[in-house]
C-alpha cells in the first residue's frame, strides 16, 4: 500500500489528512513539524510527503530544502498544506522545490486528486 | 476515529492556540517580542484558520482570514508593529475568541463586521495588499461537513485509482453545456515538469479518465539517445475532451504545470457532441489525414472494444438521437474486457459452430433435408462466430501510425526523399496478427526505402520525380488480409540477386530459375543485396525474419517488381488465428487436418516415378527439383496406410527452415475452415500436431504442424512433449 507522511503541527488537520487518504486507500504516517518529518524520514521513504508551511521547529518550506538537498527524496513528490491558491504562493511554493499543493480546505476528493496527480 | 472526534481535537487545538497568542500578544505589548513572538501569533490563527474552513465554521474561517492578513504583514515588517496596531491585533484577539467559544456552544457568533473592517482599514496603508486578499473565498471553498462524513464512513476504497470515477465526472456540466464543442488541448511539458517528483504523465492520465483521448504526440523534437537530456521535456500532447465538462474542470488536472504557456486549452471548432461518442484512435482531418496513435496505450491482455450497433432500427426523431447521443457519451462508447475472457467466448462460439455441424450433419443423414430453422441456425452461428471475431479485430492504424516517424528517420539519414501514401488503414485484423506484424512491416518499409527508392540525383538522371513514393496499403481479400508496401524506386535486379545467391551459396551455379524464384531468394537467411551493409536495414538478417515472422502467423510474403519501375511487397494475413483453412485428409482410419498455408499442389505420381535413396528415404522429381517424399502414417506411427505412392495422395508442402517436402496420405477428403482446438490444454503437447479440432460427424482430427512432422524422424512414435 503506498504510504504517505502527513507533516502538521494542528492535530486535528493530521487527522483529517488521515481519515481522508485512509479511506482513498493510503496508509498514513505523522509528523508534527519539519524536524519530526527528517527524523521519520532518515529511515523510512513514504510514496508521497504532504505538509503545511507554518509550522515550529522547521517549517514547510525548510522540510522542502532539506528533502530536495537529500539524493534519496530529491524525485519525491511533496504537496504544500496551503490556505490561498494565489498564484503568488504557487510560484513560492515551486520555488521552494514542492510538486503541487492543496488548499485548505479541501474535500477528501480535491484531496485524493491532488495525490493521484504526483503519484503512479 | 470519527469526523466528530477529530473535530474535538481541533476545539482543543483552538484553546491551544488561542493560549500561545494571548500570551505572545501581551509580551509584544511589553514590547519584549522578537520576530518569533509574532509568528506564534500567525501560526495560532493560520492553523485555527485552516481546521475551520475544513469543519466548515465560515464566520469563523472569513474571520481568521482577515486577522491573519494583517499579522501576514506585521510579521513581514510591512505594518508597523506599533501601540496602534498592537492594540487592534488585542482587539482582533478577543473577537476571535468568542468566536470559537461560539463554535463550542458557549454563546452566539459575534459581529465581527467592525473588527473586520478596522482590520482592512489597517491594511489600507498598502492598497495593493487589499487588493490581494479579496476575503475568504467562501463560495469556492465551501465545505460540506454532510460530504466528508459520507466520504469518510464509505469502506477503504482499494483502489486508489477509482478516486477519480469517469461516470461522475461525465455527468458534469451535462445539464448546462450540452452540446457544446468538445476541449483542445495541447500540452507542452516544460523541464520544469520533470523535477521535484512531478511526472507530466499523471496529467495525460487524468484527462484520459475525465474521458480525454490522445489526438496526436508529437515527438519531433526527441532527440537521439546519446544527446537525450532527461532533464529535458521534448514530447508535445494534443487531446480532446469531452464538452459537457466545464472548463474549471477541464483546467484541474494542469494544476501543477509549471509553466502555463505549456498549456493551451479551446473549445475545439466545428466538433458536435456527438463526436465524442467515439473516442477511439481515428483520423484527425485536422492532421492532414495521417493514422494518428492509439487514443490510449493498453495492456497487453486488454483489448479495446467498439460498441456494437444495433443492425438496425428505425431511425429515431432527433430528440431521441440527441439523447441517444448523450447516453452514449455519459457511457463511454467503448469497454474495456479482459482478453482471457474474450478467448473464451470465442472459444465457446468454436464449439457451437461444430456443434452446430454435427446436428445438421446428423439431421440431413436422418432425411430431414428442408428445416428452414437449421437453415437460420446456420446462418446464425456463422455470424455470431464472425462477430466474436470481429470483437479480437483492431484497426491497422495502429502499427501503420508508426510508419510516418519511420519514413521521416529514413529520410533524414538516407537523405532520400519520400512521399508516404497509406491506405486502408481502418482495415481490421486479429489483435495477436497486429502485435506480431509491426516488426516484419517495419522492416519491409526500411528495406523499400533503404534498398528501392533512389537518391534524388539518382531519381532525377532516370527520370522520376525527385521524391519517391512508398505506399502502404491494407485490404480485404477473401478470407485474408493483404497488407502491401511498394515503391517506385529501382526494382529488384535479378541479375545480380542470382549472382549473390550463387556467390553465398544459397543456389547452385546453374540453377534455373524463374523470376518469382529468384526475388524469393531476398528472403534467404543470410542474402542482403546491399553494396555496403548499412545501418538500417542492411545487416542481412532482416528480409528472412520477415518471412519467418509472416508465416509463423500462417501468412505468406509475395514479391511483385519490375527492374526500374518499383517493388510491391504484400503480406497475405489470415483474420484469425482462431480459425485455420485445412485440406482433410486420411490415413489409414485417422483423419489430419494439413493447413492450407502449406500445401503448394497434391499430385499422384506414376509408378516408379518416387525412388528411393536408401535408408527407406524416397524422392520424387517435381519439375527438376527432387523432394523427399514422407509418409505420414510412417511419421506417426499409424498402421495401415498405403505405402506405394503411385496408389496414395502425395502433397507438396513449404516449410519454413527446412524446404519444400511431400506428405504422402490415402485420400483428400475435403477442404474447409476448422476450429482450432488447443490439443495442449486437453491433453499434451505431441511431436508433429499443432492442434486439433472436432469434424461435422463428432470426430476429433489432429491438425498437422506440417513443419514438425518433416522434422520427424521415420518409424518413431511421437513423443510427447512435456508440457
Amino acid at each position: 500500500m503506498k504510504q504517505i507522511l502527513a507533516v502538521d503541527d494542528s492535530m486535528s488537520m493530521r487527522m483529517l489528512l488521515r481519515a481522508s487518504l485512509t479511506a482513498a486507500g493510503f496508509k498514513v504516517e505523522e509528523a508534527e513539524d519539519g524536524r519530526a518529518a527528517l527524523e521519520w524520514l532518515d529511515n523510512n521513504s513514504p510514496t508521497l510527503v504532504i505538509t503545511d508551511i507554518n509550522m515550529p521547529r522547521l517549517d514547510g518550506f525548510g522540510l522542502i530544502a532539506e528533502l530536495r538537498a537529500r539524493d534519496r527524496f530529491r524525485d519525491i513528490p511533496v504537496l504544500v498544506l496551503t490556505t490561498e491558491s494565489s498564484p503568488e504562493k504557487k510560484a513560492r511554493a515551486r520555488e521552494a522545490g514542492a510538486t503541487g499543493w492543496i488548499v485548505k480546505p479541501f474535500d477528501p476528493e480535491k484531496l485524493a486528486a491532488a495525490v493521484r496527480r504526483v503519484t503512479h | 476515529m470519527a469526523p466528530e472526534d477529530i473535530q474535538q481535537i481541533f476545539l482543543q487545538e483552538c484553546e491551544e492556540g488561542l493560549a500561545s497568542a494571548e500570551e505572545a500578544l501581551l509580551t509584544i505589548k511589553a514590547g519584549a517580542h522578537d520576530q518569533e513572538t509574532i509568528n506564534t501569533i500567525f501560526r495560532a490563527v493560520h492553523s485555527i484558520k485552516g481546521g475551520a474552513g475544513a469543519f466548515g465554521f465560515l464566520a469563523l474561517q472569513s474571520f481568521t482570514h482577515h486577522f491573519e492578513t494583517v499579522l501576514d504583514k506585521a510579521r513581514d515588517g510591512e505594518l508597523l508593529l506599533d501601540a496602534a496596531l498592537t492594540e487592534l491585533l488585542i482587539s482582533a484577539f478577543d473577537v476571535l475568541a468568542d468566536h470559537v467559544a461560539a463554535i463550542r456552544g458557549a454563546g452566539d457568533a459575534p459581529d465581527d463586521a467592525a473588527m473586520i473592517d478596522a482590520l482592512r482599514t489597517a491594511l489600507t496603508i498598502k492598497p495593493a495588499a487589499g487588493a490581494a486578499a479579496p476575503g475568504p473565498q467562501a463560495p469556492a471553498l465551501s465545505f460540506d461537513l454532510g460530504t466528508m462524513m459520507a466520504a469518510l464512513s464509505q469502506e477503504p476504497d482499494p483502489d486508489p485509482s477509482g478516486i477519480a470515477p469517469s461516470d461522475a465526472t461525465a455527468s458534469d456540466g451535462d445539464d448546462t453545456s450540452d452540446g457544446q464543442a468538445e476541449w483542445e488541448i495541447m500540452f507542452a511539458p516544460t523541464g520544469g515538469d520533470l523535477i521535484n517528483g512531478a511526472e507530466p504523465l499523471l496529467v495525460i492520465r487524468e484527462l484520459i479518465e475525465l474521458g480525454g483521448r490522445i489526438v496526436s504526440v508529437n515527438a519531433d523534437r526527441v532527440p537521439p539517445v546519446d544527446a537525450f537530456d532527461p532533464a529535458a521535456a521534448y514530447v508535445t500532447w494534443r487531446l480532446r475532451l469531452p464538452g459537457t465538462l466545464d472548463e474549471a474542470r477541464v483546467r484541474e488536472p494542469f494544476d501543477f504545470v509549471s509553466d502555463p504557456a505549456s498549456v493551451a486549452i479551446a473549445r475545439a471548432p466545428g466538433s458536435p457532441v456527438a463526436d465524442h461518442v467515439a473516442p477511439r484512435p481515428q483520423t484527425d482531418p485536422a492532421a492532414g489525414g495521417r493514422p494518428v496513435p492509439a487514443a490510449e496505450p493498453l495492456p497487453d491482455n486488454v483489448v479495446r472494444l467498439e460498441r456494437a450497433e444495433p443492425v438496425s432500427r428505425p431511425a429515431p426523431p432527433a430528440a431521441a438521437a440527441v439523447a441517444d447521443a448523450k447516453a452514449k457519451a455519459a457511457n463511454g462508447a467503448t469497454i474495456r474486457v479482459d482478453l482471457e475472457k474474450l478467448d473464451r467466448l470465442v472459444d465457446l462460439v468454436g464449439e457451437l459452430v461444430i456443434t452446430q455441424s454435427m446436428l445438421s450433419q446428423r439431421l440431413l443423414s436422418s432425411g430431414m433435408t428442408r428445416l428452414e430453422e437449421l437453415t437460420d441456425l446456420d446462418q446464425l452461428t456463422r455470424e455470431l462466430q464472425d462477430s466474436a471475431m470481429a470483437i479480437r479485430a483492431q484497426p491497422v492504424r495502429s502499427v501503420f501510425g508508426r510508419v510516418p516517424r519511420i519514413v521521416r528517420e529514413l529520410e533524414a539519414s538516407t537523405g532520400k526523399r519520400v512521399n508516404l501514401e497509406v491506405e486502408g488503414e481502418a482495415t481490421e485484423l486479429d489483435k495477436t496478427v497486429i502485435e506480431r506484424i509491426g516488426e516484419p512491416l517495419t522492416h519491409l518499409v526500411r528495406n523499400c526505402v533503404d534498398h528501392g527508392i533512389e537518391t534524388p540525383a539518382e531519381r532525377i538522371a532516370c527520370g522520376k520525380p525527385p521524391e519517391g513514393r512508398l505506399r502502404l496499403s491494407a485490404e480485404h481479400k477473401g478470407s485474408r488480409i493483404v497488407i502491401s508496401v511498394s515503391d517506385d524506386g529501382r526494382g529488384i535486379d535479378r541479375a545480380r540477386v542470382l549472382e549473390i545467391a550463387v556467390k553465398r551459396g544459397i543456389v547452385p551455379v546453374d540453377a534455373k530459375l524463374s523470376d518469382e524464384e529468384i526475388d524469393q531468394l531476398i528472403f534467404a537467411p543470410g542474402f542482403s543485396t546491399a553494396q555496403q551493409v548499412s545501418s538500417i536495414s542492411g545487416r542481412g538478417v532482416g528480409m528472412d525474419v520477415v518471412r519467418q515472422n509472416v508465416q509463423a502467423l500462417g501468412g505468406r510474403v509475395t514479391i511483385q517488381s519490375t527492374l526500374g519501375a518499383g517493388s510491391t511487397f504484400a503480406l497475405a494475413l489470415p483474420l484469425t488465428l482462431a480459425i485455420v483453412d485445412g485440406m482433410i485428409v486420411s490415413v489409414a482410419d485417422q483423419t489430419y487436418i494439413i493447413p492450407l498455408t502449406h500445401v503448394v499442389e497434391s499430385l499422384r505420381p506414376e509408378r516408379g516415378a518416387v525412388q528411393s535413396t536408401g535408408f527407406g528415404n524416397r524422392m520424387l522429381n517435381v519439375r527438376g527439383s527432387y523432394l523427399p517424399v514422407l509418409g505420414v502414417g510412417d511419421k506417426l506411427g499409424v498402421a495401415g496406410a498405403i505405402s506405394e505412392p503411385a496408389e496414395a495422395v502425395l502433397i507438396v508442402v513449404e516449410t519454413e527452415g527446412l524446404g519444400t517436402a511431400i506428405l504422402m496420405v490415402d485420400e483428400i477428403i475435403d477442404q474447409r475452415q476448422v476450429v482450432i482446438k488447443s490439443l495442449e490444454t486437453h491433453y499434451q503437447q505431441v511431436e508433429g500436431v499443432a492442434g486439433a479440432t472436432i469434424l461435422g460427424d463428432g470426430r476429433v482430427a489432429l491438425i498437422l504442424d506440417v513443419e514438425g512432422i518433416v522434422a520427424l524422424r521415420d518409424g518413431t512414435m511421437p513423443r510427447l512433449l512435456a508440457s
